[in-house]
């Protein structure tokens, strides 16, 4: 298997986050606070959703049914009107920076998570706080402010996993609010205690496989150098109801965050990307879970969309757009 | 074995065991000797600076090694390209804001000395780190004293039982760029390393010598070096019974360096942090009469994840100094002591591929309190992006002056080295007289 760049359109912002309408519109949200629809291609302008902006980086963005909900370092969440690029209302959601906002699959349901490490569930449609999922711990056990910084929905949306900076993954019971696993992937947290007492890595990406059964997460493994992300991109695969590890998959050349993962439509692959410096993709055997490919790409990725059929994706990150095809 | 202990040593190992912290020091005392032969040597002697050390004035660096980003911290600048996601918040000072993750110093703002408009012209860790210490770039054939070597000579006490300098740097990163040299002043103005540990290692008086035993030891080697000298006078003689005299002072100082004798409360003020307790420990050697003290905190080098970096590290920095400004206000030590808190550059406005920041000199900041210098000043301005500084463009000599000024040291003072006389700063070089009272 392998991936090749189809088209790419460079930009000054930095795009966090990608998502489609109802119609099928490819929307994103950046660094200058904007929600906007864009064109990989660049052969668009920017269409820039109407209403008053996030006032930090936009850094999640779901689709839930007709509605686009996006979130921000800026603390608030903003519900869209995405066939009509058009704000509805916003809302102050968290203490801290948003970390990602997903969508259940049905789009009933919206869930964010920040640095306040709560998970806050949310009704799709009117924006109702229905549950708030607390059990990461504020600290590191060194002391420092943790980050919860990614969560993702099991394919019946019934189950959200959360997961934060010291490789903590929590699996809860969203109509119950209740804790059903919690597993920990140790060597997602790069503390070093030696050189810098410091830390940047943690789960920065997680996604379920389509049955169900498998979690995946993604992050950085070892760092040697951590001013740089110096590190082997990681995965770390867990059958989740036992809570057992059953594979580590890590870059052999490339470096950086794992920052997005989705299988492909019959969980028989695995695509995740990120970065450092430069841009990485890869792609994983899910039988075997072993690497099948991995290379650096056009720019740091930070969120991207597999196409339902598997054949492209769209990436976004540091200044770019670009589709990419899976062959 | 020979116990090891960590002595004012100027080798790259930087501890050393009793036995070669007094061979070292005769060595040196040897070396000023051949230095009045040619050699390059200091010829200020201490008496000049007896009106100064009359005033109990210590400096306490926090070497944030890597170089922090004055965007995050003391230049904030929201919602422009180069600005990041943090916002700013007002200060106690109207008009004045620090970034967001700095609310401890915001409210304290009206104590703290701000300059903005920072041009070191240096973006090498190394050479940087040298050129902020030292005040000014080394001439090929001359080495200048790092800033707490100068500070230790100049303010230190002969007869102190206390190290005249002491360093805690922990993490090892950039620790090699910081190589604290006295060049010329002599060895005896090094730093004391505490790298590993906050208490120095083989301090203790050894079990099976009883402590009147050890003083009746030290009281005839006493008489016979006195004895000794008398009949010679030679320097080295001297440096050998000084270091002596410097060894039995650290060993009946044993209690300044256990952070136990704190208490609990005070500790916990500081927080749980390495960096914390090292703050404290920079605290109490201050108020024991230790001119000069750093504590150095890495790594703020973010190329990758700047705001993750600064998210984990600032509120840290945030926290500690607070603490300690409150500490030394309460202690009635604000007004002798000099807080300066530095790296060895700033960070670009630019943000990489990595969500980080690089090196970068041309307009960053440094922030420093005590000492009489004028709270709630902000020195300079950089422009809108904070690409480069618009106003009050500084650089590492006027801040080296600035310190030097505040603690009573006269920064166009001259040594003689050999027979050429060398400024402490530059000739041209003045202190920023708006920031000392």
């Amino acid at each position: 298997m392998k991936i090749t760049e189809l088209t790419r359109s460079g930009r000054k912002d930095i795009v966090f986050c990608v998502a489609r309408t109802a119609d099928g519109a490819l929307c994103a949200g950046t660094s200058e606070g904007k929600v906007l629809g864009v064109d990989p291609g660049g052969a668009r302008a920017d269409a820039v959703f109407s209403g008053a902006p996030h006032t930090s980086y936009v850094t999640g963005l779901a689709r839930a049914r007709h509605r686009l909900i996006s979130g921000s370092y800026d603390r608030h969440l903003i519900w869209w009107d995405g066939s009509r690029s058009t704000q509805l209302f916003r809302k102050p959601a968290h203490e801290k920076w948003i970390r990602k906002v997903c969508a259940s699959p049905d789009g009933t349901t919206v869930a964010s998570v920040a640095d306040d490490m709560v998970a806050r569930i949310w009704d799709a449609e009117t924006g109702a706080l229905r549950a708030e999922l607390k059990g990461h711990a504020p600290e590191t056990p060194h002391h420092y402010a943790s980050m919860l910084f990614t969560c993702a929905f099991d394919p019946s949306g019934d189950l959200l996993a959360t997961a934060d900076k010291v490789g903590r993954i929590i699996v809860w019971n969203v109509a119950k609010g209740e804790v059903v696993q919690t597993m920990d992937s140790p060597g997602m947290y790069t503390w070093d205690p030696t050189q810098r007492r410091h830390s940047i890595g943690g789960i920065r990406s997680l996604a379920f496989s389509p049955d169900g059964k498998t979690l995946v997460a993604g992050g950085i493994g070892t760092i040697g150098n951590i001013d740089h992300l110096a590190g082997n991109a990681r995965i770390e695969v867990f059958e989740w109801r036992s809570g057992q590890s059953v594979a580590v998959v890590e870059t052999g050349q490339v470096k950086g965050l794992v920052n997005q993962l989705a299988f492909a439509a019959g969980g028989g692959w695995l695509l995740g990307a990120g970065g450092d410096n430069k841009g990485l993709h890869l792609l994983v055997n899910c039988a075997t879970w072993k690497l099948e490919f991995e290379e650096t790409c056009a720019f740091h990725v930070h969120d991207f969309l597999l196409d339902p059929g598997g054949s492209q994706y769209t990436a976004v990150g540091h200044q770019g757009i670009c589709l990419n095809g899976i062959s | 074995m020979t116990p090891r202990f960590p002595g004012f040593c100027a080798t790259s190992a930087h501890d050393i065991s009793r036995r070669a912290f007094l061979s070292h020091s005769l060595a040196v005392g040897s070396g000023a000797l051949l230095g009045t032969a040619g050699a390059v040597h200091a010829l200020d002697e201490d008496s000049v600076n007896a009106a100064l050390r009359a005033t109990g004035k210590s400096v306490i660096l926090l070497w944030l090694a890597g170089g922090p980003s004055q965007l995050e911290t003391w230049d904030p600048k929201p919602g422009r390209p180069t600005g990041g996601p943090f916002a700013s918040i007002p200060t106690s000072v109207p008009g004045v804001h620090l970034g967001e993750l700095m609310p401890e110093m915001a409210r304290r703002m009206h104590k703290l000395t701000l300059i903005r408009s920072v041009n070191s012209r240096d973006a090498g860790h190394g050479t940087a780190a040298e050129m902020m210490l030292r005040g000014r770039k080394n001439e090929a054939a001359l080495m200048y004293p790092d800033i707490g070597c100068l500070i230790a000579k100049e303010l230190g006490r002969a007869d102190s039982k206390v190290p005249g300098y002491v360093s805690f740097y922990s993490q090892t990163e950039g620790r090699g760029n910081t190589n604290a040299t006295p060049s010329f002043l002599g060895a005896q103005y090094a730093p004391m390393i505490l790298n590993d540990g906050m208490m120095p290692p083989n301090l203790s008086r050894l079990a099976n010598i009883t402590s009147a035993d050890h003083r009746d030891r030290a009281q005839l080697r006493d008489l016979l070096s006195a004895r000794f000298a008398d009949n010679r006078g030679l320097e080295a003689v001297r440096s050998h019974a000084s270091a002596y005299a410097r060894v039995h002072g650290l060993m009946s100082s044993e209690p300044l360096f256990d952070i136990a004798q704190e208490p609990e409360s005070i500790r916990q003020r500081y927080g749980p942090s390495l960096f914390g307790q090292q703050v404290l420990m920079a605290r109490r050697m201050a108020e024991a009469g230790v001119p000069f003290i750093r504590v150095a905190r890495a790594w703020w080098d973010s190329h990758g994840q700047n705001f993750e970096t600064h998210q984990e590290m600032v509120p840290e920095l945030d926290h500690v100094m607070a603490t300690l400004m409150d500490d030394l206000e309460q202690r009635g030590m604000l007004e002798s002591t000099l807080v300066l808190a530095m790296g060895e550059f700033g960070r670009t406005p630019a943000i990489n591929p990595s969500l980080g920041r690089d090196h970068f000199a041309a307009a960053w900041s440094v922030a420093m309190f005590g000492a009489g210098l004028q709270g709630g000043a902000v020195f300079g301005r950089t422009d809108p992006d904070g690409q480069t500084v618009a106003e009050g463009e500084v650089g590492p000599g006027e801040i080296f002056a600035t310190v030097l000024a505040a603690v009573g040291i006269d920064p166009e003072k001259e040594y003689l080295v050999g027979s050429r006389p060398v400024p402490l700063v530059n000739p041209g070089i003045k202190p920023i007289r708006s920031l000392l009272a």
